[in-house]
């Protein structure tokens, strides 16, 4: 069944030419330009908005089985502390205000008033302690995401609109993380077993937002009808249907024949097709994402700074981009995306041109020595190396120009592929690794402290299990800081920092397409399932 | 009465015998899923840590020996309790209930436009063997048998939903109309595309079948009793043509059922071989271990069905 899967996917590029092809030849006609998405008008209410997902849904942010899929409903229904406004910074969701205590270690944050559940009950600050103290922080329930909450000891009630989350170390960044899949849900429902009601996860869950679900169809869809206990504006859209189609190309399809309204191009090989489509509108988004080769640093070839520079320099990052991403996306040479712009530092973009003859002479540097073969060698020994490639997205292809790129310095690569759930085992659980292709995806903050720290090294998110306390000490510092402008000057540093010692070998930001109907309005700029936070300000322009 | 007794005693015995096979079947799994590389999903996340994956995986109880937990499955499984799917903490019987009527009428579906088309296909060619229709048909079989089920299945996608706009795309039904229409609309692409998977199968044994049959003396004999061709090709000829395409057909049902992998991910189709495929990617091993339990019955039904089919078209054919 394994070996069926594969085969299917691998193919699925294939054929997503071919249909192409052919859906050229049957196609209706292709008007040009379509109107911009931002297309002025005041809102009216009414209508349906149909998004896709690929499974089954989760709906507990907290669940350890909400996996990406759910991310879109989960971030619709439930509201956070605070939520990532449009500029990525964190914005007041169920909470108005906050600040921090002198020393840093605790945060407290004012909640709205007269806020209800989905059911009538009023919410109150014992739901977000229930929320933490009871479910996040309960090591045995293994939360998803409880990793991003290590500073915080405990969660306190002040009074019935005050929380306090008490800290055993400085941690700024809480409000940006609070922000991330981090759902408050309802004590009054969830006390018995928060992560295993199936009457919730699977049904009905009480919720806070705009929006709450009407029905839940397993293998088929998700509706949402608005939720009239919402404490703030009515919503526009009467009704928000999420349908389980787990093929790509079978989504691009029903977006052409508008049964979609909404969703992302995974397979950007299709934007063209899509864009000549009548009444649909392409547009790029950015992503808090980047894309990584991680050395393990166990394996002594790798703990030269040379040899990591070299593979940088070595390998044709634009060409990545073009072949894969179909342009959509930027070099990358530190973990701060671009979507952080209040962070993000430009200048060093251009760090390390494609330049094969500099990647050799690094390599040389390093007591690397070309052999007569031109494979480079050292006691003796070939500079020849496996990576493991996990069976997602882009890997595959982005894995085997990687692979091209080196052989052209002279460094062997061979490609183990690997089915997705076996290689996060063998590479993340065990970390019997030597080289890997990966992304990150984080809340909209610079700290990224558990992807970095020592600390992480092994067991946590440092995946090449880099070790630098200098590292640490900027890592440390920018959680430390809790004004702007000094966590700014620190991230600066951070990301010169690492674009010279590469604890991972930064590869590219990605953007995301997103596929919507010409009459819908109101989605702001961001990534698709950031927009879900203000799916109350969605609505569909009369035809 | 002894014919009864008879076919009680068969029946009896052969269920016996795919109870165990069934059984069987269900160790297999149990042992191979969970040794094979990999975890349930929610432990192999990249964004999961040790601590976290521990918890997780004593809560799941998978820190016990796999023998010891087949033990303990059977024993349940025995009074009627598959256990709870990992992925979404429901009953394994649940999730699996949900979905079967979805994949049996899509099979179902698929196996009748087989034998429907299929049979007068078959027919056809074997009269006309070396003619041109003959030659189309054959033709028609090997794309077929050629064409992946996802490819035919975006292709139908393309043509019916997207350019002509006549059937929907994906789903057993829309969310606005659940009538009977609106489900046989959505039913027919993905049936359509499932069948492909066995019809030149079934075309292929009726043609090969029929061929030999119009060559027994029989035929000839009731062709120089001056029947109509017709007759001689319905009464005599098709009547014993068909008993191995009925023991192919039998065989085929495996077949079928590996189709509906496929087809349901491109159709949206929420049926048992979608939920396979997510139980088998998020290693779901008591979900996994409950759908071959149910599979192998339907498998060992099916050839069950069969062997009485048998009796009914061949009279020469005895239970014993």
């Amino acid at each position: 069944m394994l070996g069926l899967a594969r085969t299917y996917f691998r193919l699925s590029a294939l054929v997503l030419v071919g249909t192409l092809v052919l859906s050229a030849c049957t196609g209706a006609s292709q008007p040009a330009a379509s109107p911009a998405p931002s297309a002025q008008g005041a809102p009216v209410a009414g209508g349906t908005v149909t998004i896709p997902i690929t499974a089954d849904p989760t709906l507990n942010p907290w669940s350890p089985n909400a996996f990406v899929e759910s991310l879109f409903i989960n971030r619709a229904i439930f509201e956070g502390i605070t939520k990532p406004g449009k500029d990525l910074a964190p914005a007041p969701d169920l909470a108005e205000s906050w600040t921090t205590a002198a020393d840093g270690l605790s945060w407290t944050f004012k909640l709205r008033s007269g806020v209800k559940w989905s059911d009538g009950k009023p919410f109150s600050a014992d739901d977000v302690a229930f929320t933490f103290n009871d479910v996040v922080l309960k090591p045995e329930l293994g939360a998803q995401n409880r990793a991003s909450y290590a500073a915080v000891k405990s969660v306190t009630v002040v009074d019935p609109n005050t929380v306090r989350f008490d800290l055993s170390r400085k941690f700024a960044a809480l409000p940006s993380f609070l922000a991330y899949n981090a759902g408050i849900i309802p004590k009054h429902v969830l006390s018995a077993d928060p992560l295993k009601t199936t009457s919730f996860n699977k049904g009905v869950p009480v919720s806070t937002g705009p929006f709450k679900v009407e029905k839940y169809t397993s293998g088929q869809s998700v509706s949402l009808v608005r939720n009239e206990n919402y404490f703030g504006p009515k919503p526009y859209l009467d009704k928000v249907v999420f349908t389980v189609v787990p093929d790509a190309n079978t989504q691009i399809a029903q977006a052409l024949s508008g049964d979609i309204t909404i969703m992302i191009l995974d397979n950007k090989a299709a934007v063209d097709r899509v864009k000549s489509a009548s009444g649909l509108v392409v547009v790029s988004r950015p992503l808090v994402q980047y894309y990584w080769l991680a050395l393990n640093q166990t394996d002594a070839r790798f703990t030269d700074v040379k040899v990591r520079q070299a593979f940088v320099h070595a390998i044709d990052r634009q060409a990545i981009i073009k072949s894969v991403e179909l342009g959509y996306g930027s070099i990358a040479n530190s973990p701060i995306t671009p979507a952080l712009a209040a962070y993000y530092d430009p200048s060093l973009a251009s760090k390390y041109p494609y330049d094969p003859q500099k990647a050799k002479d690094l390599l040389a540097q390093a007591g690397w020595k070309a052999g007569t073969d031109g494979v480079f060698q050292k006691d003796g020994k070939p500079f020849q190396f496996t990576m493991d490639v996990g069976q997602r997205g882009v890997l595959e292809p982005v894995n085997a120009l990687i692979q091209q790129d080196l052989k052209k310095i002279g460094v062997i690569v061979d490609l183990n592929t690997m089915e997705w759930n076996a290689y996060i085992q063998k590479d993340v659980v065990r970390r019997e690794y030597s080289a890997t292709v990966n992304w990150w995806t984080y809340p909209s903050d610079p700290d990224v402290f558990p992807y970095y720290h020592s600390s992480a090294a092994g067991k946590g998110f440092n995946i090449p299990g880099y070790q630098d306390p200098k590292l640490d000490d900027l890592l440390v510092q920018g959680q430390s800081a809790s004004d702007l402008e000094t966590r700014k000057a620190v991230y600066k540093q951070l990301q010169a920092y690492t674009s010279e010692t590469l604890p991972y070998l930064f590869l590219w930001y990605p953007q995301e397409i997103d596929v919507l109907s010409s009459s819908l309005k109101g989605v702001p700029e961001l990534g698709l399932r950031d927009s879900m936070h203000y799916l109350g300000e969605w609505w569909l322009a009369k035809k | 009465m002894v014919v009864g007794q008879e076919v009680t005693r068969f029946l009896l015995q052969r269920l016996a015998l795919g109870a165990l096979v069934v059984v069987f079947a269900s160790a297999l799994t149990f042992f191979f899923v969970n040794l094979a590389p990999g975890g349930p999903a929610s432990v192999m996340r990249f964004d999961v840590t040790a601590e976290q994956r521990e918890a997780l995986i004593k809560a799941m109880g998978l820190d016990r020996p796999v023998p010891q937990r087949y033990v303990e499955w059977l024993g349940a499984a025995l009074h009627g309790d598959l256990g709870s799917s990992l992925l979404t903490n429901e009953p394994v019987a649940t999730r699996i209930g949900d979905r079967l009527p979805n994949t049996l009428t899509l099979a179902g579906s698929a196996l009748l436009i087989s034998i429907v088309a299929g049979i007068p296909m078959g027919v056809v060619q074997a009269l006309r063997r070396g003619r041109a229709i003959d030659h189309v048909l054959s033709l028609v079989s090997a794309v077929g048998l050629a064409v992946p089920v996802f490819w035919l299945g975006i292709v139908l996608i393309l043509v019916f939903a997207v350019s002509l706009n006549v059937l929907p795309s994906a789903g057993v039904t829309s969310a606005a109309s659940d009538t009977l229409a609106d489900r046989l609309a959505h039913l027919v692409l993905p049936a359509v595309a499932l069948a492909t998977t066995i019809l030149p199968t079934v075309v292929r044994f009726t043609r090969s079948s029929t061929i030999e049959a119009l060559h027994e003396d029989y035929i000839r004999t009731a062709t120089s009793k001056g029947l109509a061709p017709w007759t001689v090709v319905a009464r005599h000829a098709l009547r014993n043509a068909l008993i191995p395409v009925v023991s192919a057909i039998g065989a085929l049902v495996p077949r079928l059922l590996g189709g509906t992998v496929v087809t349901e991910a491109v159709f949206g189709w929420p049926g048992m071989g979608r939920l396979a495929l997510e139980a088998a990617q998020g290693r779901d091993y008591p979900l996994v271990t409950g759908l071959t339990v149910v599979v192998a019955a339907i498998a060992v039904c099916a050839s069950l069905v069969v062997d009485v089919a048998y009796t009914r078209i061949d009279p020469r054919v005895r239970l014993s």
